[in-house]
């Protein structure tokens, strides 16, 4: 007989919250790195990929597979067409860090406000039938969260993969150290920074499509979203991209742990505490860059 | 008419957050996004004073600037420690945290059900129920706040101000110890952020936690961008933009859910143009 203790549960829910925060920590850090602006859009862009699922899967009744690669590609070149026109001018303009913020917060509202028109303000799912459960060790884990965990072992893998061996991989870290330089030994750092827009951008649908499967969407869910990814971004040291994954769960932890004793409303809270916890104390994170 | 008046409340309400906010950001250049939990704070404070305590409306403002400044004080010895876009991210942090109080705190603050009921002002037995007599009260406190931000920003303390803004280590040099001036800036904008929460919680006689969000710190952070930072001019000049808008947009005939939308939209558009082409905003003095 299995005890029935809560902390298995515990346990798997903070691992299965970690996964989801490590999403789009990498995805933002990604795009942090090569750009040095904290994008505010990264978690509306999450959603967007979430609704863009559900248009496809609920409306249009395409198969999963296919309704997901579209989703996946909708949000890395939304992510894309803002760099394009409004991240890249700003840059060439040599703006401010804090002008791009507050641009990003603009595409943020906007994203928000488009999909509420065309998708109301309600909540909506993704899943459809009841999915199967699996129990480990006295937790209750669905198919879905186990997807989440397999997707972002293989997106971490794949990316640390492209990031170490690629010539790809190469120019984004060049640019990483020091964008002038590189654009100096000839790399089209124009290019680069573009397609890493895209592909953090698309990593972002990834958790944004697996979320709508997971708890669902809302409009409106897109800020705090962002919040978690860039809290497990500093927790793990800005811009290091394997750091966010750590931070992710390390936040994912804090959390579950956190609402033990008290009310499960707190979490955004005690998030937040965190956050500022780090930054007092260790801003430059756990790994630094 | 009594449309005008409504409009006029809302303008005078919101050029108090403006103008206080553009001290911080705009003559300071600090990046602060939780200016609506210390509206809120007011608003709370002076609600809870008011529906339970039967206190009077003028010494619950007051007492909701000295909570508002205490936990300012408290916000600003943490964020003093940041600058640019990891101040931002803190403060959000902040409002988030106070937000989360207001939401969850459900035994003062009686949580998403929000605080009904609130009295309108009243002094010397004068109760200001008539919409146009609060108006009145609202331009006298906007004016109040007005002139005591152009004082301030006119006087050696606002310079030394400007001078953080244009280049703290500079100015450090010369002697100034600037996180007094950032921390007194920034709990003096607190507090009359808290004045413009007492006098909306008052005019609408309900307030619920969803009025102080993040969302709404960075609609009072676009207000003033599209007027124009570093101008007290600029921050009443962005309240009548954003409050009148919506109301053109209203006339326009958009069903209501609809034009909330489209407002937001509307938001962020200008704030993307703005970062664009005019990042000094309509009548700024200062670039971001």
């Amino acid at each position: 007989m299995e005890t029935d203790s809560i902390i298995p549960q515990l346990i798997a829910n903070s691992v299965i919250a970690g996964s989801l925060y490590a999403l789009l920590a990498l995805g933002f850090n990604l795009i942090y790195g090569t750009t040095k602006f904290f994008n505010l859009a990264h978690g509306a862009v999450a959603v967007l990929g979430g609704y863009i699922m559900l248009l496809c899967l609920k409306s249009f009744g395409l198969p999963v597979w296919l309704a997901s690669s579209i989703a996946i590609l909708g949000a890395g070149l939304a992510g894309y067409l803002f760099e394009r026109f409004v991240y890249e001018p700003l840059r060439a303009r040599k703006a401010s860090s804090m002008v791009l913020l507050i641009a990003s917060l603009g595409i943020f509202t906007v994203i928000q406000a488009v999909i509420a028109m065309i998708f109301t303000s309600q909540f909506q799912t993704l899943s459809t039938a009841e999915t199967g459960l699996y129990k480990v060790y006295g937790a209750v884990i669905t198919e879905v969260q186990l997807m989440v965990m397999i997707s972002v072992v293989v997106i971490s893998v794949l990316l640390a993969l492209t990031l170490k061996y690629t010539i790809f991989g190469k120019a984004i870290r060049a640019i990483n150290d020091d964008e002038e330089v590189s654009e100096i030994v000839g790399i089209n750092t124009k290019v680069i920074i573009r397609r890493v827009v895209f592909i953090g951008s698309a990593i972002a649908g990834v958790a944004g499509i697996l979320i709508g499967f997971d708890v669902g969407l809302e409009p409106t869910m897109g800020l705090s979203l962002l919040m978690k990814g860039v809290i497990a971004s500093i927790v793990g040291g800005i811009g290091n991209v394997y750091g966010g994954v750590v931070g992710g769960f390390i936040l994912g932890f804090v959390e579950n742990f956190g609402i033990w004793k008290i009310s499960g409303e707190w979490k955004d809270a005690i998030a937040f505490a965190l956050l500022i916890v780090f930054l007092v104390v260790r801003p430059q994170g756990l790994f630094k860059k | 008419m009594e449309y005008l008046i409504h409009i006029a409340v809302l303008i005078s309400i919101y050029s108090i957050l403006g103008i206080s906010l553009d001290l911080v950001l705009g003559f300071t250049g600090l990046l602060s996004v939780t200016h609506a939990a210390f509206y809120g704070l007011g608003a709370y404070a002076t609600a809870i004073l008011l529906t339970s305590f039967g206190m009077n409306f003028f010494l619950a403002v007051l007492l909701g600037i000295i909570v508002s400044g205490v936990i300012a004080l408290g916000f600003g010895i943490v964020l003093s420690r940041f600058r640019d876009d990891f101040y931002a991210l803190a403060s959000m942090g902040f409002n988030t945290i106070v937000f989360s109080v207001f939401l969850n705190w459900q035994s003062v603050t009686r949580g998403p059900l929000g605080i009904p009921g609130i009295d309108r002002p009243s002094l010397f037995g004068f109760e200001f129920s008539e919409n146009i007599f609060f108006l009145i009260l609202c331009v006298v406190f906007a004016t109040a706040v007005y002139f005591i931000s152009r004082f301030i920003t006119n006087s050696s303390f606002g310079r030394v101000l400007l001078a953080i803004r244009e280049n703290e280590e500079a100015i450090s040099v010369f002697g100034y110890n600037t996180v007094f001036y950032k921390l007194l800036i920034f709990v003096i904008s607190a507090m009359m952020a808290s004045v413009a929460g007492a006098l909306y919680a008052t005019y609408v006689t309900y307030i619920d936690p969803s009025s102080f969000s993040l969302s709404e710190s960075i609609f009072i952070l676009a207000m003033i961008i599209v007027g124009g930072l570093s101008n007290h001019r600029g921050a009443i000049l962005g309240a009548v933009f954003v409050i009148l808008l919506p109301e053109v947009l209203r006339f326009v005939g958009f069903p209501t859910d609809i034009a909330a939308q489209m407002r937001q939209l509307t938001y962020g558009v200008l704030l993307i143009a703005f970062m664009l082409y005019r990042p000094k905003g309509l009548v700024g003095k200062y670039e971001l």
